[in-house]
């Protein structure tokens, strides 16, 4: 979950530590988590995070493997748009997808 | 590729909104659609699922602002897959291949919902159907469809993925 910190402490350089606090409020980081279901063949949600995400091979597959074994993996993270964004991409390619905040999970 | 191109279609009917014609152009245009409601049929909601879980008062919103572009695209990658089954010989380049398994997805998540496929084991009880002469109901011969479409795409998937078929 390191990538989740990146904008917050760029922005530590520039805004005081107030605006900081507030903005890291704000910032709640926002994620997308993909279902396991008996349908969708291990090789095409491998192949979706690859193409979609740009993945690697390994990273895809390790994800793939979560979503099958453990029911659900979170595939991506970002802002509220993004993972919206995110979301609609994977119901397109058919794959079951929810976004929520990741302090919820 | 027949009735390959024959669940394209349906699907595609499936797919299609109710009301485009009176709906707000404008909204349209941009893809909202206030009236949408969660969809009643299951293989419906299967392709167009709710993107938040455990509060449908944010699903619905959050559908109404997606789900009409959604359907669409779907739709586009489906009539795009069956043109390419007009194809002959067929080759396709890697966009085109995507379309045809992203199609050939939506057709197998429709047809395991008609088979009350839930579970993996649920789908592997039906691997067993694998010849025309195991076919001797309704049920069996969508299973069989299954499966045929299930082994194209994982061929299809195989070849995009650059390597070879298990």
């Amino acid at each position: 979950m390191d990538v989740m910190t990146v904008g917050t402490l760029e922005r530590t350089d520039q805004l005081g530590e107030t605006e900081v606090r507030q903005l890291s409020a704000m910032d709640v980081p926002w994620v997308v988590i993909v279902w396991n279901d008996p349908v969708n063949l291990m090789s095409y949600v491998s192949y979706v995070f690859q193409t979609y995400f740009g993945y690697s091979e390994a990273k895809a597959k390790k994800l793939m493997l979560e979503v099958h074994e453990l029911g659900r993996s979170v595939v991506s993270t970002g802002s509220r748009e993004k993972v919206e964004r995110d979301t609609v991409a994977m119901h397109s390619y058919g794959l079951w997808a929810t976004f929520q905040t990741a302090d919820a999970e | 590729m027949k009735l390959l191109r024959k669940l394209f279609d349906d699907i595609i009917v499936m797919l299609e909104p109710d009301e485009a014609a009176n709906a707000d152009p404008l909204a349209a245009m941009v893809g909202i659609d206030s009236e949408a409601v969660t969809p009643s049929d299951s293989a419906v909601r299967r392709l167009l699922p709710d993107a938040v879980r455990n509060d449908d008062g944010e699903a619905l919103e959050f559908r109404r602002l997606t789900e009409r572009s959604l359907r669409e695209e779907k739709i586009g990658v489906l009539r795009a897959g069956a043109l390419l089954l007009e194809r002959s010989p067929l080759t396709l380049t890697a966009e085109q291949a995507q379309q045809l398994a992203r199609a050939m997805n939506d057709v197998r998540l429709v047809l395991a919902d008609r088979l009350d496929i839930k579970t993996d084991d649920d789908a592997a009880r039906l691997h067993n159907v694998a010849d025309v002469e195991d076919a001797e109901d309704v049920e069996s011969y969508l299973a069989l469809v299954y499966n045929f479409v299930t082994w194209l795409q994982e061929g299809l998937v195989q070849a995009l993925l650059g390597t070879r078929p298990a």
